[in-house]
């Protein structure tokens, strides 16, 4: 029975699957490239080639994981204003599951590299021996395992639910779905903070911070919500998605300055509260940033990450259009770029910046494998939810 | 690439429910929150004033009574020197943040059912910030200095420690309470100028209609007003969040364990909103059930919402202590793991204080999960109840982390039990007196409704409304 119904020259879209097939195929021929050089890496300088995989799957870990959290946030708020992006946040989570295979290069070969506590032998360090309980190889194991069964688990039933949607329009679809994003924010809040604990924080196991969870996740949201900026408007342009208009991006723009705000707020918090308690054991993370050249990538980082964005975001005009918008966007996942550039990296080379053909290989071996998957997804329904009962409130959003 | 065209349908079950019951109109909103403030004293405002008066006054003279003999009429001595004193400051300016939130945040967000609920919790908010102020002002010792704490340029000879997150909590709570009474008053500004129209005695017409500013409604005069209370909305967003989190400051950039923890700045943010709600729902279930009428505004939608609000902030505070706890072993330093393993929980029955954080983690994080079903969330009783238990875990929250990492410090040789004084006990319960007794007088003077924004969300405001349509 339906309450009210809306004639509208909204039409279901396909996104052409020779394209796509196209798209997809170049997609892996970069993440082959990647691969061979990152291969050859792994042979030449395994070092190297841990640490730069390492932050090139995390850059792809924490875009898809921030795409399941808009999926989940939008079902568990029960909104409408995104209904008409959704799907393309569901192409991207769905991409988790397939990601569990690019950490085992790390876990079967790079371990001991990337995770010193790895080979330690017990009572070769008191204070590792006191974490021994949380930091062994089977836990860890077991924790990444988890992981993946965790968020991909919420992913797939939030696209497969989604699309079933497609076929009969049934509301109970949203019923599920609004419950499996409801469990699926505890497991996402969990998850994304024991991975950042495990793969990041883990690459200097004597040092902590309560905050590091939030500050990836900080950092996760907003370049995952720039990400769907840049995919959105790529479809426009490519003739799709026509719906999808001004108030669409002034809800995204939205989001964007939020979460730069709220990246501040965290970095700032974390950074000055180490920095006013100066304790050796948490300034030891940020000695190594902020001295030799590294010093340079950390404070560009504030400027970027905040300064440059936040006046282009504030204002209306700029958020309502595209191409401006864009532009932030891109600016935004080069700073979630560079952010886990600094993260990780100087744990390797501690004496100053390092740059290596490993680091860019490790992104296209990655992320070029996560675009064809993306763009198989693509083709393979309707580029929104096209029976979504709340369709309407977001074809007709006004803010 | 087209292949069909779609329907926009949105199914009977889907339909969101009404902000505003029973289809009431434009007048009967007006009608029925004014006559709240026009109609004659009801005798249970005269009885709950003057219970909460008295209480009030207590208080006040226990201020005086501590100012004129000093702080050693309350319990803190070493190596207490911070107790009831800060712990109840930082309950009151934590209950204090859900008013802007909803009034700002919410705005923000486009979440209209605020409509009908951000006027008592501004109000609400102002009122705690008062009694949050009274703490840190008298927790001085020699209260007449306390000015040393305003920011006196420094050619002043003065030298206020500007590096102090002391100092800094006076600039962000000076700061938050004039935004919040600036944007209470514009937001009250078209409402009072109703009840000037609306007054019948000269006296009343006077007082509102010097307080309206001369509001007529017109169509400048509006979009002068939104854009006013938009900007205001904009500056009072990160005040929210810069005043917990700078109280949170006070504690996390020293190095006593228990304290310094990196989390502390959002963790303290989601409490204040957790506590806020809790305190907003405390006082607007009894509201509804004085004043029926109110309940077709502030709706079992509106309480599901808050009760939802709880459950999240409520979860994020678990998740803050659970951190907390993973990061205390974790980071394997003694003094972090004796705070939080046996000064706090007492796992090995050493620790002295068990009992509030137990209270604190029952009362903060188990008892919202009630809040998981629908049921509960609708159910007034059941969110009355948990909000109770909020209010008490979120006071215990503070005298916790305050407390127990004082308490039994470093060294063993100068850990000292704490217990309040009788002056100390009644101070913190005054507040609730002065906290009552203001709220009480916002509720019998101005309106504690919306007014124009909830006319805003009725069904007649709607250009689709079905109902007109017949």
């Amino acid at each position: 029975m339906s309450h009210s119904t809306e004639s509208s020259n909204l039409t279901a879209e396909q996104f052409d699957p020779a394209v796509g097939k196209k798209l997809s195929s170049i997609s892996f021929a970069v993440s082959a490239l990647g691969l061979l050089i990152s291969a050859f890496g792994l042979f030449a300088s395994r070092e190297q080639f841990a640490f730069s995989w390492l932050f090139g799957f995390m850059l792809i870990f924490t875009l898809c994981v921030g795409a399941l959290f808009w999926t989940i946030l939008h079902h568990a708020t029960d909104s409408e204003w995104g209904i008409l992006v959704r799907r393309q946040m569901e192409n991207v989570a769905s991409i988790i599951p397939a990601l569990s295979v690019f950490f085992l290069p790390l876990l079967l070969l790079c371990a001991p590299i990337l995770w010193k506590w790895w080979e330690k032998s017990p009572g070769a360090d008191p204070l590792l021996d006191a974490k021994a309980a949380y930091l062994n190889h089977t836990f860890f194991t077991i924790r990444y395992v988890l992981f993946f069964v965790g968020l991909g688990g919420v992913a797939t039933v939030l696209a497969r639910r989604s699309i079933a949607q497609d076929k009969d329009g049934a509301p109970e679809h949203t019923y599920v779905m609004r419950n499996a994003a409801i469990i699926g924010l505890p497991v996402l809040g969990v998850c994304l903070t024991f991975a950042a604990v495990d793969w990041l924080m883990g690459l200097d196991y004597n040092w902590f911070s309560t905050m590091w969870g939030v500050y990836i996740f900080a950092g996760t949201a907003g370049s995952s919500m720039a990400l769907l900026v840049l995919i959105v408007t790529g479809l426009r342009n490519a003739g799709y998605l026509k719906a999808v208009n001004v108030e669409h991006y002034h809800v995204m723009g939205k989001f964007m300055l939020a979460f730069t705000v709220f990246w501040a707020y965290i970095g700032y918090s974390q950074y000055m509260l180490i920095w006013y308690a100066n304790i050796p054991e948490e300034t030891i993370y940020f000695k190594i940033r902020n001295t030799e050249s590294w010093h340079y990538l950390s404070t560009f980082l504030v400027v970027g990450r905040f300064f440059i964005p936040f006046p282009f975001l504030l204002f209306q005009s700029t958020k309502k259009k595209p191409k401006v918008l864009c532009g932030v966007a891109a600016w935004m996942i080069g700073m979630q770029i560079l952010d886990l550039y600094v993260i990780v990296l100087p744990s390797l080379h501690q004496t100053g910046i390092s740059p290596s053909v490993f680091d860019i290989a490790s992104i296209a071996a990655v992320g070029g494998a996560a675009a064809g998957l993306y763009f198989r997804r693509l083709s393979a329904s309707c580029l929104f939810p096209k029976r979504d009962p709340r369709l309407a409130g977001s074809v007709n959003l006004h803010n | 690439m087209a292949d069909s065209s779609v329907k926009l349908e949105t199914p009977h079950e889907l339909v969101r429910p009404a902000l505003v019951d029973h289809g009431r109109s434009i007048q009967w909103v007006t009608e029925n929150v004014s006559n709240i403030v026009e109609s004659s004293t009801p005798k249970w405002w005269l009885l709950s004033f003057c219970i909460t008066s008295p209480i009030a006054l207590m208080g006040l003279i226990c201020i005086v009574y501590q100012i004129s003999n000093g702080v050693g009429v309350w319990g803190e001595n070493h190596p207490n020197g911070w107790a009831w004193d800060i712990t109840n400051f930082v309950f009151w300016i934590g209950i204090g943040h859900a008013g802007t939130l909803i009034s700002a945040v919410l705005f923000l967000t486009r979440q209209k059912w605020r409509t009908s609920i951000n006027r008592a919790a501004e109000a609400m908010t102002l009122f705690a910030v008062v009694c949050a102020g009274i703490f840190p002002a008298i927790h001085v010792g020699r209260v007449w200095y306390a000015w040393f704490l305003a920011p006196i340029p420094n050619t002043n000879a003065i030298w206020p420690n500007f590096r102090s997150p002391l100092l800094w909590d006076v600039f962000a709570v000076s700061t938050y309470f004039s935004v919040s009474v600036l944007f209470w008053f514009v937001g009250l500004i078209p409402d009072l100028a109703t009840l000037r129209d609306r007054a019948k005695s000269r006296v009343a017409q006077i007082i509102y209609g010097v307080l309206a500013l001369g509001w007529r409604g017109g169509n400048r005069q509006w979009r002068h007003y939104e854009m006013a209370y938009l900007l205001l909305a904009g500056l009072s967003t990160p005040l929210v969040l810069s005043v917990h989190s700078i109280v949170s400051f006070d504690f996390a950039t020293s190095i006593m364990p228990g304290w310094h923890t990196t989390i502390f700045p959002p963790y303290f943010v989601a409490g204040a909103i957790f506590g806020g709600f809790a305190m907003v729902l405390t006082i607007m279930l009894p509201a509804a059930r004085i004043f029926p009428q109110i309940n077709d505004m502030i709706t079992r939608n509106h309480v599901d919402k808050m009760a939802k609000i709880i459950l999240l902030t409520g979860s994020i505070v678990g998740y803050a202590y659970l951190m907390e706890l993973f990061v205390a072993w974790y980071g394997a330093n003694k003094f972090e793991g004796f705070t939080f393993f046996t000064a706090r929980a007492n796992i090995d029955g050493k620790g002295w204080y068990q009992w509030a954080y137990w209270i604190m983690m029952f009362c903060n994080v188990i008892s919202p999960q009630i809040f998981w079903f629908k049921k509960m969330r609708t159910n007034y009783v059941v969110v009355f109840v948990v909000c109770q238990f909020v209010n008490v875990g979120m006071w215990f929250e503070r005298f916790t982390i305050i407390v127990t990492s004082l308490a039994q410090d470093f060294l063993p040789s100068s850990w000292g039990h704490y217990s309040p004084s009788t002056t100390e006990i009644l101070t913190f319960v005054g507040t609730f007196g002065i906290f009552l007794s203001l709220f009480l007088l916002f509720m019998r003077f101005l309106p504690m409704i919306a007014i124009s924004e909830v006319k805003g969300v009725t069904p007649e405001a709607d250009p689709h409304n079905h109902h007109l349509k017949h």
